[in-house]
């Protein structure tokens, strides 16, 4: 686990990244984060993410088109690698592997 | 609007073009855009400004950066952050050495905080007015003993005719105060009430907390402070109540409440407990006459549009000066009309007599002092941080022979050892501030009873402390590490070089903390000395078994009288217009060849029997009803000022009315001591015109029958407070204020004691533990304490002699100087108020060099050889 070290925020854009495919640029990624997590998030803890995880090798990133919206500047697309989606399934059934083993704990605490 | 045209504001783009790095720009900058736009559509523009700005803020993250990538490279970084271990633990290494160091300059430093606090506190007194430019209080000048002098009160006709006549002046507001007893049903007091022009609020500064302001324009209403509201109402708002004003006897007349203003700026000299419509004169005063050139109002203020505009009013003044020249007697001519503006007007306060923003005015003398002080206690600390330096660097020789060998220049060596003073001086500001906020103002205000309003977020303190820091290091760190930083490499290393045991300049620091610290506990013992000598200098009357009271009219006064004069315990009773202590007027006598100002008092002939005032010769006025009216008795400082040879018969005129001496008494103090005596006269009262009685009882019945006057009182007068009490209360603030003055004193004194004696321990430990090996040689070779005692003691004590010398002789010139500065009357400063700073000095050296030879004559001289 120690190697593929993933904070909860991070972990969250990596799925978001998974989930938007092709769509994933900054401004999308925000946005759809924003809208589940029903809260406010600036530019600037997306971006770390982003560039924190593109340096784990979690992310791989190129240059889209440029719009009008944008000013003529490109979006920069990102896509999960492999090893990505490896350590985000690792996440998931080790979290799974706990609450299953959680009722069973509760239980045995209540009897003692 | 269309979001085509929109377009981010530029300043947070360059900003972000400079912080980001490079192979990120295109992309984010894109996004920014992006949801530039989106908020631009979705709010206003503005917000969409707002938020980008914001949002490029928040982009400040270190992995987003680049400059952290520069820093990073750059090797000063790895350099600062090893000095700043060093000068770490090098403080760790010697704790007292450090302890020293840190608590002499925060001292310094906390009463640097105090000074500021101080400081801003005196410049922003009346400062909040909103037009302190434009309003201007009317003074005018006259010739008074010769001299001409500023005086702050006006012609009561002059407000309203500059308001009708001069197109400049855009309002008036004129100002007099009065007594009164203020009535809400169980709460009477006695307050003084502010009269004055419905401008007043416009011009002055005091936004209203309830009600408003407009409504002083009537002539029923009545504008309340905070205080005043919270003393009668609590916290309820009163406004819509009314208050009964008790103007005089019979005369009053019910108020409503129509505001109640927010509390005042700490720093003010003008502001009200109570304010009503100037047109209540008529009904409190009938015989108030507004346009009677020889009376005054206790204060007129203009407001102009144009600061240059004054020029053409003063010129147009000259035909008021006509006027009221033509009004008054010869004695009263003025020679011009003066404005001083509000801004400077408390500033100024002290030049202009019967101002009415008088207060505090020393206050700027008292900045004065606490510049010097502070100066003073700051070079202590810095001598000390200088003194222990050079001696510690004989320890750190090698460190800077390695740092220097491998290439580190002279000048890096200076940066490191200014960085370590930084460091110091830093932790010094921290428990500086800590102390002059938590300890000095607190006290401080505790003492005087007032509030400065010190707080931590104003901004000119966050300049001034990073100043008095630079200052400082520099100050302190400066010297040492040019000293150390001196020397050469191979002289270091091979071990030839040493030093820090007779550094001259160590020597002269030392000297001129020694010589501070007489001159700062010679103050101090002074100050003390004066109290208990002033608690027993003579008032030159008998205070002790004396009582006053204020009384209403003449008919009070009698039926008082009436009840007193049964009591057995009762020596005296005497009527007047004026009291010692309490009021004067002033009057101008005239001779042939010149005119005279002095103090007047009005007085029946009881007066001088009951104050127990010393007739020199002549006689006291004659009991009588009528009888002379035109004889005066006058004091000795008087007739010693015009040289009189016998003042018995003299003659001169007040207000073309004759009259003669027929007495004289000892010179007396009419009030504190802390202001010079005055040339006084005294005349006969009228017996309308009686405001006080003063009581002469039996020793040691004054507490009890000052209950039974306040118990008689009560059944007189039930609407009227009692005011009045035992002569000898009328000095207790003058007393508190001097043991304040003391306390004060001894503070500071023993900072500066304490700052230079921990220097003095820390430089003798430092020198013995330097010389342990010599010392341990003489042990072996059979010297015994005495010896070693004799050779520490005859360094130092010779530096002691020198310090004292100068010392001694510089704080009696200094205490000389302060006290006949501040004080009118105080004990006879003289060479020995210094002896006992002499006795205090010599016994902290003593016990300082005797801790470190009991040190050495316990330790095992073969210890001592061993090392290294």
């Amino acid at each position: 686990m120690k190697k593929t070290k993933l904070g909860e925020f991070e972990e969250l854009v990596l799925l978001t990244v998974a989930t938007l495919q092709g769509d994933a640029y900054g401004v999308e990624i925000k946005r759809e984060l924003e809208s589940r997590l029903k809260e406010r998030l600036s530019v600037g803890s997306i971006q770390s993410a982003l560039k924190r995880m593109e340096d784990k090798g979690f992310l791989t990133s190129q240059f889209g088109e440029p719009t009008q919206k944008r000013g003529g500047k490109r979006k920069r697309i990102y896509a999960t690698t492999s090893h990505g989606r490896r350590v985000l399934e690792e996440m998931r059934d080790i979290r799974a592997s706990l609450w299953k083993a959680m009722p069973n704990l509760a239980q045995s605490l209540n009897v003692v | 609007m269309e979001p085509r045209l929109l377009h981010p504001p530029k300043w947070p783009l360059k900003f972000l073009r400079f912080f980001l790095k490079t192979d990120y720009l295109e992309e984010i900058e894109g996004d920014m855009e992006e949801i530039f736009r989106e908020n631009a559509e979705r709010f206003s523009v503005r917000k969409a400004n707002r938020l980008y700005t914001w949002e490029m803020i928040k982009l400040l993250r270190p992995n987003l950066v680049r400059n952290l990538e520069l820093l990073q490279t750059m090797n000063e970084l790895p350099m600062f952050s090893n000095y700043f271990k060093v000068s770490i633990r090098g403080l760790m290494k010697n704790p007292l050495n450090s302890f020293i160091n840190i608590f002499g300059l925060s001292a310094a430093i906390g009463i640097c905080v105090f000074a500021y606090a101080f400081t801003r506190w005196t410049y922003s007194t009346d400062q909040f007015h909103e037009h302190k430019q434009e309003v201007y209080l009317v003074t005018f000048f006259a010739n008074r003993d010769g001299a001409a002098q500023q005086f702050g009160r006006t012609p009561r006709p002059l407000g309203e005719m500059l308001r009708n006549d001069l197109a400049h002046i855009k309002k008036v507001c004129r100002v007099e105060d009065r007594n009164v007893v203020m009535k809400y049903e169980d709460n009477v007091f006695h307050e003084r009430v502010r009269y004055t022009d419905p401008e007043f609020l416009e011009m002055f500064t005091f936004p209203l907390k309830w009600g408003t302001s407009k409504s002083l324009a009537d002539v029923n209403s009545i504008i309340l402070s905070e205080d005043m509201s919270v003393k009668y109402f609590g916290e309820a708002n009163p406004v819509g109540l009314d208050i009964q004003v008790v103007f005089g006897k019979g005369r009053s007349k019910s108020f409503k409440i129509s505001g109640v203003a927010k509390e005042f700026p700490k720093a003010r000299t003008i502001s009200f407990d109570f304010l009503i419509n100037l047109e209540n004169l008529r009904t409190s005063e009938p015989g108030y006459d507004m346009h009677d050139w020889n009376a005054f109002v206790d204060a007129t203020f203009i407001e102009i549009d144009q600061p240059s505009d004054l020029k053409d009013i003063e010129q147009g003044m000259d035909k008021y000066k006509k006027l009221q020249n033509e009004a008054v007697q010869q004695d009263w001519a003025l020679s011009s009309f003066g404005f001083e503006p509000l801004a400077t007007l408390h500033e100024r306060s002290e030049y202009i007599r019967d101002d009415i923003s008088r207060s505090s005015s020393s206050n700027y003398k008292t900045i004065m002092f606490m510049v010097i002080i502070a100066i003073f206690i700051l070079a202590l600390a810095c001598f000390n941080y200088i003194n222990i330096a050079i001696a510690t660097a004989a320890k750190r020789l090698k460190e800077i022979g390695v740092r220097k060998s491998i290439g580190a220049t002279r000048r890096v060596v200076i940066v490191q050892f200014l960085t370590e003073n930084i460091v110091v001086t830093c932790f010094a500001l921290i428990f500086g501030l800590f102390l002059g906020y938590a300890f000095f103002i607190p006290g401080f205000e505790g003492l005087w009873h007032f509030s400065m309003g010190f707080t931590l977020n104003d901004p000119a303190l966050w300049i001034y402390l990073p100043a008095v820091l630079l200052l400082t290091s520099l100050a302190s760190g400066i010297y040492p590490a040019f000293y150390i930083s001196r020397f050469q490499v191979v002289g270091i290393l091979k071990g030839s070089v040493k030093f820090g045991q007779k550094n001259p300049l160590t020597r002269i620091f030392l000297g001129m903390q020694l010589a501070l610290g007489c001159i700062f506990i010679t103050i101090a013992t002074t100050f003390t000395q004066n109290n208990s000598y002033m608690a027993t200098r003579s008032w030159g009357y008998n205070q002790a078994e004396t009582l006053y009271a204020n009384v209403p009219d003449h008919d009070a006064y009698e039926e008082l009288n009436a009840l007193l004069s049964r009591d057995p315990d009762v020596i005296s009773v005497s009527g007047s217009t004026h009291h010692l202590g309490k009021s004067h007027t002033t009057a101008v006598l005239h001779f042939p060849e010149r005119e005279y100002e002095v103090d007047q008092l009005s007085v029946d002939a009881n007066y001088f029997e009951t104050m127990g005032l010393h007739l020199t010769q002549g006689r006291v006025f004659n009991p009588h009803e009528g009888s002379d009216k035109q004889a005066v008795i006058v004091n000795e400082l008087l007739v010693k000022n015009l040289a009189w040879e016998s003042a018995i018969g003299q003659h001169f005129s007040i207000d073309s009315v004759q009259y003669e001496v027929v007495g004289v008494v000892k010179d007396f103090h009419s009030y504190s001591f802390a202001k010079p005596l005055r040339p006084t006269i005294f005349r006969v009262t009228d017996r309308n015109e009686y405001r006080y009685l003063s009581l002469r009882v039996r020793p040691g019945t004054e507490i009890k029958t000052l209950k039974e006057v306040q118990a008689k009182w009560i059944q007189l007068f039930p609407e009227i407070p009692f005011e009045g009490g035992l002569q000898e209360d009328t000095w207790t603030g003058y007393f508190e204020s001097m043991r304040i003055f003391d306390i004060v004193w001894l503070v500071f004194s023993f900072i500066a004691v304490s700052l230079a004696s921990l220097g003095l321990y820390g430089l003798i430990t430092l020198n013995v533990a330097g010389r342990v090996k010599e010392f341990s040689v003489r042990k072996v070779l059979g010297a015994g304490t005495r010896d070693i005692a004799l050779n520490i003691t005859r360094q130092y004590l010779v530096l002691l002699t020198v310090a004292l010398l100068i010392g001694a002789p510089a704080g009696y010139l200094i205490t000389k100087s302060l006290f006949d500065f501040a004080f009118p009357y105080h004990i006879p400063v003289n060479l020995f108020s210094a002896s006992g700073a002499v006795v205090i000095l010599v016994l902290i050296l003593l016990l300082t060099v005797y801790s470190q030879i009991r040190r050495i004559s316990k330790s095992n001289p073969v210890n001592g050889l061993k090392v290294e």
